[in-house]
């Protein structure tokens, strides 16, 4: 029988592959075995598939290399760990070096510059600030008397440095209470005496510390990791 | 001497007698035993390059990227049919210097009547079935060189070498739904293609 209202060859090709499931494709079925043209069709692409899965082997065309080079063996986990280590470790050393020269720079070189501006005469804002730290910073450790409490104001220094005497200010009223030991010498209240309170905490020795810390880290690890020749 | 039976791949490389002793010593590191396996499955590999690729010196650079993949991952390779891992590792070779190569399309495609590596030689048991045998793979080989990439690869992976549609569509990166089109399409523009010769295969 020919029928004029045929599937879609693409369904025929799934049908000749068997990939079509007979309950959903019962009309389909029903029409190909009722169809000289699509039963042609479907038994030349099933003849088609069964030819191409019987295509030879073939022989290459140029000798090829069975192996790959010796370097190239299996790696263990512990030897990819290794390789990843070796493969960073330089670059991770260079980092480290850099941070650690860019710490000692920056954390030198206030020290650099004071040691070279020491033998010159101080410029006028060095000079307000030796003003303004000295007398407040002798009342308080070396007199520590009540008087020492209106010392800063006293001296007809400006807003700021009556703000920076404060702390100082109540320490040496509370010294003159009698509640701590006038003896001891609090070194975390030093910095602050010398800075003031509101003195950002330089960064440079950080930065120092962990780039040191990172050519360390490395070193370790390059040790641990990395197995050694001979 | 008997026939073969038409249903086997007569000349498709089958597995060693003590295949799974030869790759668990592969597996340990025996690099002898690794190439008795190369050697042995270099065909099946190299075939399945060329008729992704259509160009010898491409499909031999591939094979020999499987090789090296291989190297690395038999151990851990955990069973089933080796020679499939192989070939997959393969077309996943062939299918990357594929992509490569589509980047790149200044390069000339090749003539499907050129370069077809030589057949085996196909008329030691019954020579003269086996020489129209061996005519319908040569047109066949043409047939799929004349193919679109898509869907040469698809009826290639599918149809030749068996993989199923989930593992084409993972290996192509593409959608199920595009992996069957593509392959239907390709079938029955093969099937055009070869309707000249349709009488080599329905026969």
């Amino acid at each position: 029988m020919l029928i004029s209202n045929h599937p879609d060859d693409e369904r025929l090709s799934a049908l000749a592959s068997r990939e079509s499931d007979p309950a959903t494709d019962a009309a389909l079925t029903a029409h190909v075995s009722s169809c000289v043209r699509c039963t042609g069709l479907v038994d030349e692409l099933g003849a088609l598939r069964a030819a191409l899965a019987e295509l030879p082997d073939l022989a290459p065309h140029r000798p090829l290399r069975l192996l790959p080079p010796v370097d190239d063996a299996p790696a263990s986990a512990a030897d990819r760990l290794g390789g990843w280590v070796r493969r960073f470790f330089a670059p991770v050393i260079a980092s480290g070096a850099a941070l650690a020269l860019v710490g000692t720079i920056g954390t030198a070189a206030p020290a650099l510059s004071g040691m070279a501006a020491g033998g010159a005469a101080p410029s006028a804002d060095e000079r307000v600030t030796l003003q303004e730290v000295e007398p407040q910073a002798s009342a308080a450790d070396v007199v520590g008397a009540p008087a020492a409490a209106t010392a800063g104001p006293a001296e007809g220094a400006t807003a700021d440095s009556a703000e920076r005497a404060s702390p100082l200010s109540t320490e040496a009223a509370a010294a003159a209470e009698g509640d701590s030991d006038p003896s001891a010498f609090d070194y975390a209240d030093a910095d602050d005496r010398l800075l003031g309170p509101n003195a950002e905490r330089s960064p440079w020795p950080m930065v120092l510390f962990a780039g040191v810390a990172l050519m360390v880290g490395a070193l370790l690890l390059r040790w641990i990791l990395v197995p050694r020749v001979g | 001497m008997a026939d073969v039976p038409e249903t086997t791949p007569t000349h498709r490389t089958l597995p060693l007698p003590d295949e799974a002793a030869v790759i668990a010593r592969a597996a340990t590191g025996d690099r002898t035993a690794f190439a008795q396996l190369m050697e042995h499955y270099q065909r099946a590999c190299y075939g399945l390059a060329w008729r992704l690729l259509s160009d010898p010196d491409q499909a031999a650079d591939a094979t020999q990227d499987a090789f090296i993949h291989a190297y690395r991952a038999i151990g851990s390779y955990r069973g089933g049919i080796f020679r499939s891992w192989l070939l997959r590792i393969t077309a996943n070779a062939s299918y990357d210097i594929l992509r490569r190569a589509q980047r790149r399309p200044s390069s000339p495609l090749p003539d499907p009547e050129e370069g077809a590596p030589e057949l085996p030689d196909l008329g030691a048991v019954n020579p003269e079935r086996e020489a129209t045998k061996g005519e319908l793979y040569r047109h066949l080989e043409v047939a799929l060189k004349r193919l679109p990439v898509d869907q040469r690869t698809a009826v290639v992976l599918c149809d030749v070498y068996g993989m199923d549609y989930n593992e084409v569509a993972a290996m192509t990166q593409s959608a199920l739904g595009t992996v069957k089109s593509r392959i239907h399409r390709g079938r029955l523009r093969l099937r055009e293609l070869m309707s000249e010769h349709r009488e080599l295969f329905t026969g």
